[in-house]
């Protein structure tokens, strides 16, 4: 019996003793502490490994990036820094998406995180940037920066991040057979956009590309527009931002929502079960003669065919009433971050440094081409880029009517947005009602970033 | 009698200390936290706000409807089918070793890839159920893009699969009937339906019970099958509550969505609790 006993006691013991280990754990990897215990452990293992450390030592730097970004260029810049530099990249994949940032905010909270990260500069102010990512403005980095980009990545007066690739634009793609086939000009109005796919839906086309099973395609149309939104009135994302303004009393906002619904009748008719990729090949093929959607897909169409099939697509931006006044909406490219809590900051810095310089560009163009102009002042690609953006967008950098989307100048950014944009593109609900449902959706974003918003 | 208790106190601790770090402590902080704005830095408390904006959330209506149709209906449907095929697997047939293994398939598949799969051969122009439809002349639908026939689509997914495990509880609870009733009724001059009406199915009311509690209680906290299948899409439209609370935390609203997991664990308690003692009662009766 007091063997029993004694085994009983004792195995509650051990529990507990694990459970202990257990719960300490986890605290620690709750803690804001955490980063500090990775700092001793990476010194620590630093200290292993590379014992006499000096500059021209080789190191290595972990890069964790998205699975979305295409690597070829950025892989070319680690290739040249490690012949240059001596530093090895490792590149890390991680999911994109929604998932992904929350694994991001999930590692930068446990100190978890790589060397650098790629992340989007519509993201990484929401986690108080100043504590995990390193701050570059006492450094001539910013200074290379272009004006739009660097305020983009400019958080209480720190700059902290350089592009990955090149800017590029949302707007509508189009495949240029089809529209020889059809005789068809390039929309200068909505109205005659649409047109264009009536034309195009009687002559047994799909007029408009859907491929919402990536619900991300579905906000491009809504994001886009924004050229359009801000040429009406200029003050909206201001307003916004201040908590006044709302998509649902702003008429110029609410547009964005409302031509999704005009454009209920043209869509492929399998467009829930279409993805991203499934798009690039439909466009490139001529199954398709607009997708409207981010041109990296170029990029994406140029590495599944060639450049001969990447320049039948051609490019313009989402037209509005004013024929007078087309424009197009700039993305900023995702960002590197440095991770500040790393004890290679010296190497991370000489890496960015490398990035953008003359030497690295070079190095990405060899691999990718342009989606879109570089971000870096000065620089411009000596080989030859896609005709969409050498043609078409061009033109509307050439004539200053260019807008940066508006994701990346607010800090409110409701996430229900794709959702949002396919229940408006199915029909479910019309466009007033998508835009009160975002004003919803923006308000908890508010909530949770502790502004000052009434609802 | 001292003797008795410290016997049994002793072995009740590991168990309690289990019970109370992995389940009592994180649901009674749940509670603090879903009082707060939480994000990675800390929290701020905000009184009753999270649960306020939880139930003006637009989508929860849907939401709470689909949970609902989603819980009522996987529990019934595959009641009557599990019921047959247990009686016939339970039956004088060959290869019914085969057919229970074959049956059980599915449960081996973790559920995120049943979804994945059913979503490949739902796809509309290149699926093989619309591609197997087209081959008797019948034009499919977009089963999972139509939004009135999403969620049944995935209903349908959710039967498929957990009429496997709702077949082997009916075959246990068929084997364990005393063979004297089937006898008994034989003398009586029953025939194979009254057999079946008036032995078979009251002596397995115990496991039809079960079935119904198990796959209720699993209905409305269903995610994986969704999520994988549809991701509460298109729109919102087949979004349930586990699903509008993952897509909260995704955003990084971690207040608001424990807020929504301590709702769930309300309204599951709410409803499983009578719901067992309902069907308790009956069989007692």
């Amino acid at each position: 019996m007091k063997a029993k006993k004694v085994l009983a006691a004792l195995l509650a013991v051990t529990v507990v003793m694990g459970l202990n280990g257990c719960s300490s754990g986890l605290q620690g990897a709750a803690d804001a502490e955490a980063p500090k215990q990775q700092d001793e452990r990476q010194t620590a293992d630093a200290a292993q490994t590379e014992e006499p450390k000096k500059d021209d030592e080789e190191v290595t730097l972990t890069l964790s990036v998205d699975s979305d970004e295409t690597l070829d260029g950025l892989q070319a810049v680690c290739d040249k820094a490690k012949e240059v530099l001596g530093i090895t990249v490792e590149l890390d994949i991680y999911t994109a998406g929604t998932d992904g940032d929350n694994i991001m905010k999930t590692r930068l909270a446990s100190g978890d995180m790589a060397d650098m990260c790629v992340w989007s500069d519509s993201k990484f102010k929401s986690v108080g940037p100043d504590k995990y990512f390193m701050d570059l403005s006492g450094t001539n980095i910013p200074d290379k920066l272009d004006d739009t980009y660097r305020e983009a990545v400019t958080y209480n007066g720190g700059v902290y991040g350089i592009p990955v690739g090149t800017s590029m634009c949302g707007a509508i793609l189009y495949n240029r057979d089809l529209y020889e086939k059809y005789n068809l000009e390039v929309p200068k109005t909505w109205d005659e956009f649409l047109k264009n796919c009536q034309v195009i839906k009687d002559g047994g086309d799909t007029a408009v590309l859907g491929t919402f099973a990536d619900s991300w395609t579905a906000q491009v149309l809504f994001l886009g527009d924004y050229y359009n939104v801000s040429a009406k009135d200029p003050e909206f994302y201001k307003n916004f931002e201040a908590g006044t303004a709302k998509y649902a009393n702003t008429p110029a906002a609410m547009r964005s929502f409302q031509k999704f619904e005009d454009l209920k009748d043209y869509y492929n008719s399998d467009y829930m079960a279409t993805i991203y990729d499934d798009g690039c090949e439909i466009l490139a093929e001529g199954n398709a003669a607009h997708w409207i959607m981010l041109t990296q897909a170029l990029s994406n169409i140029y590495s599944l065919y060639d450049k001969e099939t990447v320049d039948k697509i051609g490019v313009f931006g989402i037209p509005d009433e004013d024929p007078d006044n087309q424009g197009i909406t700039v993305w900023t490219p995702s960002t590197i971050f440095g991770n500040k809590n790393s004890d290679k900051t010296d190497d991370i810095l000489r890496f960015m440094e490398f990035y953008i310089s003359e030497q690295g560009l070079d190095a990405y163009c060899s691999a990718q081409m342009a989606d879109g102009p570089f971000l870096v002042k000065g620089y411009e690609s000596a080989s030859d880029g896609y005709r969409a953006v050498e043609e078409d967008m061009q033109a509307y950098f050439d004539a200053g009517k260019t807008e940066v989307d508006m994701q990346s100048q607010v800090q409110v950014v409701g996430s229900d947005l794709p959702a949002i944009c396919v229940e408006v593109a199915t029909g479910q609900i019309d466009g007033k009602a998508a835009a009160e449902k975002y004003d919803a959706d923006c308000y908890k974003a508010a909530v949770q970033l502790n502004l000052d918003w009434k609802e | 009698m001292d003797k008795k208790k410290l016997y049994s106190f002793w072995f009740l601790t590991p168990a309690l200390l289990m019970f109370t770090i992995f389940f009592l402590i994180p649901t009674v902080t749940s509670l603090y936290f879903s009082m707060t704005v939480w994000n990675i830095d800390g929290a701020k408390f905000c009184g009753l706000n999270n649960f306020k904006m939880f139930f003006q959330e637009d989508s929860l209506n849907v939401g709470i409807r689909n949970t609902l149709l989603y819980a009522v209906l996987t529990s019934i449907l595959k009641l009557v089918p599990a019921f047959f095929l247990a009686v016939f697997l339970t039956s004088k047939i060959r290869t019914k070793n085969i057919l229970r293994s074959v049956l059980f398939f599915p449960s081996l598949l973790s559920l995120i890839a049943i979804g994945i799969m059913f979503k490949a051969m739902m796809h509309p122009s290149k699926g093989v159920i619309n591609k197997a439809l087209a081959v008797f002349g019948i034009t499919g639908i977009d089963w999972l893009g139509n939004t009135k026939i999403a969620m049944f689509s995935v209903i349908g997914v959710a039967i498929w699969e957990g009429l496997c495990i709702a077949t082997m509880m009916f075959i246990a609870s068929i084997q364990a009937i005393d063979q004297n009733y089937y006898e008994a009724a034989e003398i009586d001059g029953a025939n194979w339906w009254q057999k079946l009406r008036y032995v078979t199915m009251p002596q397995t009311i115990s496991a039809r019970n079960s079935i119904i509690i198990l796959a209720f209680i699993d209905g409305i906290r269903s995610f994986e099958l969704i999520w994988s299948m549809t991701g509460g899409g298109p729109g919102f439209a087949t979004d349930v509550l586990s699903s509008i609370v993952y897509k909260q935390y995704a955003a990084g609203y971690y207040g608001l969505s424990t807020a929504g997991n301590v709702i769930m664990l309300i309204l599951i308690s709410c409803l499983a609790y009578p719901l067992q003692t309902w069907l308790l009662k009956r069989e007692e009766n």
